[in-house]
């Protein structure tokens, strides 16, 4: 994520990329399953998709570096236990009841592939109906990892399009 | 037109009759008369909080900022001096200056060039021999607007767009202890606000945002579910046993006060994670290098401020809260996390620990925003018109630190708010004392 200066290089696609009808299905069936999971709050099973040096990253810009800059999420794997939990628990007064969700993910690309991780990045937009609607949109990142037969979601970041903000209440997941 | 959209529209509004000593009526959250008369008598014509000095640590370097809903830009000019000046060509009134933060030695306006140094002064006017003589004997006041008046405490830099009546220590009382409090946890005194500000869309008055700060009541409902699926409280929430103060230290300004119960228990961090200090070795050298070993113990035992400046600062613990308001029913919360010059140990967890209770996605105020939105949709009720903020008032206690009272989740801030925003609107107050 280092050479990202903007959400245009964040889009950024080096030649060779594999083109979206290439991608692994089972990566892309991956991806939504992921996405259907966060839409409908089924919170443990999104939980259990992660794996264990989990990264979920929503930063105010695509330069920014966490060790300096502060974001909205910048969830370990610990820490996205506890949002679950916290969502889990029924007091999550911002997600109590659920925010209604449906998400678009488009433009899947796979950017880089090493041994067991595959690194793939879509645009999304987010359709969030709760006092009414709100709509987000960016652009999706992700490390999926090959792991016993089994992926897992080792990283995921979330450039939204309006990072710089102000952004209303973001407690679901995005 | 949505749900949230419940401002009422009221004629000539007579706010000293909507604050009593124990109670408000709605509608302060609602009218937006009484909205444009907070604009004109407190945002502007009083002290408020505009930025950081580690936000403009070099000549040249600026942030634009929003007060009223006008456009400013504080910048440090090449003398060192910090300037808050009107962001506004003084020709046909463009936008001067359009991005959050940089550095430059003079603003040129993109619609006709011209162009001022960063200490506000009219520098060029292109093709000037188009204007007449009598505009060449104006020209020199038509640099940009200053701030009538800026000061900084602390590193705090406040303005008062309007000539004030007071000075800012004047304004700011016993809250300075606040910010004394804050420095303290710094080995050099000074701190770092340049990890940037999460900005949240607030859905609900400017004043339950900075009310509900202080409030001590709320936390064991509103945020539940932090310490009930995430971790418990730090120290309890039974007044009955524990040392944890509310106070209204005047002049609007309030705060929750740990300290005592902290000294009590005499253990360092309980406020920051309950870290062990040898997890933190360069920083803890540097502090007691700074301070000596009782003064750092003391600052690591009692730790930063949980304290409200008014009108629009919130010292956070170890983050950094201003707000901005938009209209009755929206406001901006802008956080960012307090820093520390050369504490890279610190900071790191710092900033974990405002992203996990700060913002739009904290585990906190996600869910104080939320209760904000609702409020404003109950307020929308017009019966029974009062909101109820007895809380303690028969167990308030004056003494030099101000009104205090040994139960947390006493409205003893929130009544000391409401006091001084009379006093204010009402012009019994200096705009800002």
């Amino acid at each position: 994520m280092s050479d990202l200066t903007s959400l245009g290089a964040a889009a950024a696609v080096p030649a060779g990329a594999v083109p979206a009808a290439g991608v692994d299905p089972a990566l892309a069936s991956f991806v939504y399953t992921e996405a259907r999971l966060a839409d409908e709050a089924r919170y443990s099973q999104w939980e259990a998709l992660w794996d264990d040096d989990a990264k979920y990253w929503v930063p105010m810009h695509p330069d920014h570096d966490p060790r300096v800059n502060v974001s909205y999420i910048y969830d370990n794997r610990r820490r996205i236990r506890s949002r679950v939990a916290q969502l889990n628990s029924g007091n999550r007064h911002s997600q109590t009841p659920p925010s209604v969700l449906r998400r678009l993910i488009t433009n899947l690309e796979v950017v880089a592939q090493d041994s067991d991780t595959t690194t793939l990045a879509a645009n999304f937009v987010i359709y969030e109906y709760r006092f009414d609607l709100t709509v987000w949109a960016g652009r999706y990142e992700y490390r999926i990892r090959a792991r016993g037969g089994d992926l897992k979601l080792a990283a995921k970041t979330v450039h939204l399009v309006n990072a710089g903000g102000p952004i209303p209440t973001m407690s679901f997941l995005i | 037109m949505t749900e949230l959209d419940t401002s009422a529209h009221a004629g000539q509004v007579d706010v000293a009759a909507l604050v009593e000593p124990d109670r408000v009526h709605g509608s302060v959250y609602t009218s937006q008369e009484v909205y444009d008369q907070e604009m004109d008598r407190i945002f502007r014509n009083g002290w408020v909080f505009v930025a950081h000095v580690s936000e403009v640590p070099e000549p040249g370097d600026y942030v634009t900022r929003r007060i009223a809903g006008e456009p400013w830009i504080v910048v440090r000019g090449k003398d060192g001096e910090v300037r808050v000046l009107a962001n506004r060509c003084t020709h046909r009134g463009n936008r001067l200056c359009n991005a959050d933060a940089g550095n430059s030695s003079s603003f040129r306006c993109p619609y006709h060039g011209w162009t001022f140094s960063n200490d506000g002064r009219l520098a060029g006017v292109p093709m000037r021999d188009g204007y007449g003589s009598s505009f060449h004997e104006v020209r020199d006041a038509m640099g940009l607007a200053p701030a009538a008046a800026v000061d900084s405490y602390g590193g705090f830099v406040f303005a008062s767009l309007n000539q004030p009546a007071i000075t800012l220590l004047e304004h700011l009382g016993r809250s300075t202890t606040a910010i004394d409090r804050l420095l303290a946890v710094s080995p050099t005194g000074e701190l770092n606000l340049r990890a940037g500000w999460m900005k949240h869309d607030m859905r609900c008055n400017w004043k339950m945002v900075m009310e509900n700060n202080v409030d001590g009541y709320h936390a064991l409902f509103t945020h539940a579910s932090v310490y009930d699926a995430v971790k418990p409280a730090k120290v309890s929430h039974v007044p009955s046993k524990v040392e944890v103060y509310v106070r209204d230290l005047g002049n609007g300004h309030s705060e929750i006060d740990y300290a005592k119960e902290y000294s009590r228990l005499d253990e360092e961090f309980i406020w920051f994670g309950r870290i062990r200090r040898e997890k933190l070795p360069r920083y803890v050298a540097a502090m007691e290098a700074a301070r000596g070993p009782e003064d750092t113990h003391r600052a690591f035992v009692v730790g930063p401020p949980h304290t409200l400046i008014f009108p629009n600062l919130f010292l956070a613990e170890m983050n950094v809260m201003t707000v901005e308001p938009l209209g009755p029913g929206r406001a901006i919360a802008y956080t960012t996390p307090a820093l520390i010059p050369g504490a890279d140990e610190v900071n790191e967890k710092t900033l974990r620990r405002s992203e996990g209770a700060m913002g739009p996605a904290g585990f906190l105020i996600a869910d104080d925003g939320e209760i904000g939105a609702r409020n404003q949709l109950g307020l929308a009720a017009g019966s029974p018109e009062w909101v109820v903020l007895r809380r303690g008032e028969e167990s308030d206690i004056t003494d030099e630190t101000g009104i205090v009272n040994h139960d947390k989740s006493a409205e003893t801030p929130q009544r000391g708010w409401w006091k001084h925003w009379t006093q204010v609107l009402t012009g019994t107050a200096a705009p800002g004392a």
